[in-house]
């Protein structure tokens, strides 16, 4: 293909949009909705002083100073305080203690999705425990979460949540997240799949009559892909985390953002999903490197020396 | 009776139930009746009672109220997603191929829980319903679907199809709707538009959960109305705490399970021959 650069360029480009993105787009649905934007932040029914909160929040200067002014504080690290998960805590603080109980969950989430990419990659299981898969595949995270929950509720009733029982409540939230919703059995399936297909192209069939293995010829090819379904599988891990976080009891980002929604709490909420989208963001910057570099490897011509060609 | 119909009366069974399920739900749930607690289905008819005296019955009404009809549309809309990308790609317009992509990718790139806890954020309480998360769902679920219906016109020959049909005489109507979307796209749009209805109901489930565990008002329904997510909590007591609710648990999961086998009756019913 003449123009593979297009689509890495694209990624690149939305992966250094999606930042200024999201609030911009918070932005326009607030002004978009019926109402006072300082009401629809925070209804009256919940706060008092609105003229007093437009003004702390900008919301007085129209859309694009709100906007320009958050973004340009954001920039500086500076999120403002929470309004009532934490009243006047720094929201950057609140982020501080629990993005990395997300990243080291997401992380722990990806080791069962990483050994079911190796199976598949190798064309394991073999199809006979298809329909296995297939159960695990419709599970919903709600309900295994609720099992995991249960579990070190049974084996740690009231206990202190460190030493031990952090772990094993990380350890039961991680592995909910990378089963459920078909994480696993969506890593297993899709990997096999692409792998088997892969296999049936000639370029294969000659490599092996060459004495090669398929997998050093195949993983090349498919390095793009596989980051790409990487991708959208901690993605999807992002957005699962809030649900797994808030009923295993993880003190995690998504329980906060969580916390911020149900207590209408928009600075938290507005930060949070920042947050979310730069790592989205960095995300879809890798795929989009992974994606230059397999197309390079794809496009080096081997160098030959023309004095040792025989014609 | 072959697989396939076997699987269309599956699906029409199980999709019947739900919508009949809603269609009786009460307004308002019953109150509690304290004399009554924690009957079994045996005791209390038909599927018993939870620890302060109401019918089961009732959660599972109104809990297929709240979901049925937003979880049809966030699929039928999924579905007319995947078939707009299906036929883009069968058009030659590149530049609005490109947008299309462009599109996607953006969309594609946000966290859909995190977009859906700030539309629940911002939207009026007045406006308390599944039906505008199921929508914005459906839009996050789309590039998904736009993708592999794309990916399958492009298999199929793309214009290349259309012109060799267009040869053979055929109209646009013919070309277009009966042998590319009937023929051709329809396995990819029927499952993208199960899958989509499950989890809008999977969502729904979750997002009650999480509000009843913390005694709030849930974003997906009004408070006279109950959701699965109610029986999940009831039934997680006897799990976790050994309260004899268990009958409340396999209802809850009945529930979840009637959502999965319509969406995988529907998907096997419309799998290529």
């Amino acid at each position: 293909m003449k123009f593979w650069w297009i689509q890495p360029l694209a990624r690149a480009i939305v992966a250094f949009a999606l930042p200024l993105l999201v609030p911009a787009l918070i932005t326009a649905m607030i002004w978009a909705l019926p109402g006072n934007p300082a009401e629809i932040i925070c209804p009256p029914s919940i706060c008092t002083g609105g003229e007093e909160l437009a003004a702390r929040w900008n919301l007085d200067k129209g859309p694009l100073g709100f906007y320009s002014h958050w973004v340009g504080s954001a920039f500086q690290l500076d999120f403002g305080d929470s309004w009532r998960v934490l009243t006047g805590k720094p929201v950057l603080e609140l982020m501080r203690q629990t993005i990395p109980n997300t990243l080291l969950l997401i992380v722990l989430a990806l080791i069962p999705i990483t050994l079911g990419s190796t199976l598949g990659a190798f064309q394991q299981p073999s199809k006979r425990w298809d329909p296995l898969l297939v159960f695990l595949n419709v599970l919903p995270v709600v309900v295994l979460a609720l099992l995991a929950a249960a579990v070190v509720e049974i084996n740690f009733p009231g206990a202190e949540d460190e030493g031990l029982v952090y772990w094993i409540r990380m350890l039961a939230a991680a592995l909910t997240l990378g089963i459920a919703d078909g994480a696993l059995s969506g890593a297993i399936l899709g990997n096999r799949s692409m792998f088997e297909q892969e296999n049936q192209q000639r370029y294969v069939g000659i490599s092996v009559l060459r004495g090669e293995g398929n997998f050093a010829n195949t993983l090349p090819n498919l390095a793009g892909a596989l980051v790409g379904q990487y991708r959208s599988r901690i993605v999807h891990l992002l957005s699962a985390a809030v649900i797994v976080e808030k009923i295993v009891g993880v003190d995690g980002f998504g329980a906060l953002l969580w916390n911020g929604t149900l207590k209408q709490d928009f600075g938290v909420v507005l930060a949070a999903a920042t947050v979310f989208a730069t790592l989205s963001s960095g995300l879809l910057l890798c795929q989009a490197i992974v994606e230059v570099a397999q197309n390079l490897h794809q496009r080096r011509a081997p160098k030959i020396d023309m004095d040792e060609v025989q014609i | 009776m072959n697989r396939r119909r076997i699987y269309i009366v599956l699906a029409i069974v199980c999709f019947v139930t739900l919508l009949g399920l809603a269609w009786v739900a009460p307004d308002l749930s019953s109150s509690a009746n304290r004399s009554n607690s924690s009957l079994k289905p045996w005791e209390y008819w038909p599927l018993g009672t939870d620890r302060y005296g109401r019918p089961i019955i009732d959660y599972a009404t109104q809990g297929a109220r709240v979901i049925a009809l937003p979880s049809l549309v966030a699929g039928l809309l999924v579905a007319l997603f995947g078939m707009g990308g299906g036929l883009i790609r069968c058009v030659e317009v590149p530049t609005l191929q490109a947008a299309v992509q462009f599109v996607g990718e953006i969309i594609g790139a946000l966290p859909r829980m995190v977009v859906i806890l700030v539309v629940a954020l911002l939207l009026p309480l007045d406006w308390r319903s599944l039906m505008p998360r199921a929508v914005v769902w459906a839009v996050l679920c789309a590039p998904g679907a736009i993708d592999e219906a794309g990916a399958v016109a492009a298999r199929l020959g793309g214009t290349r199809f259309v012109e060799a049909l267009k040869a053979h005489g055929f109209g646009a109507w013919r070309i277009y709707v009966h042998h590319i979307v009937l023929l051709n796209l329809r396995p990819v749009l029927v499952r993208q538009g199960a899958e989509a209805m499950m989890t809008v109901a999977f969502l729904e489930v979750a997002l009650s959960y999480l509000a009843v565990v913390e005694d709030q008002s849930s974003f997906t329904h009004s408070d006279n109305l109950r959701s699965w997510a109610d029986l999940l909590k009831e039934g997680y007591l006897w799990v976790a705490l050994g309260i004899d609710s268990s009958h409340v648990l396999f209802v809850g999961l009945g529930m979840l399970g009637l959502i999965v086998l319509t969406a995988t009756a529907l998907t096997k019913a419309a799998e290529a021959r």
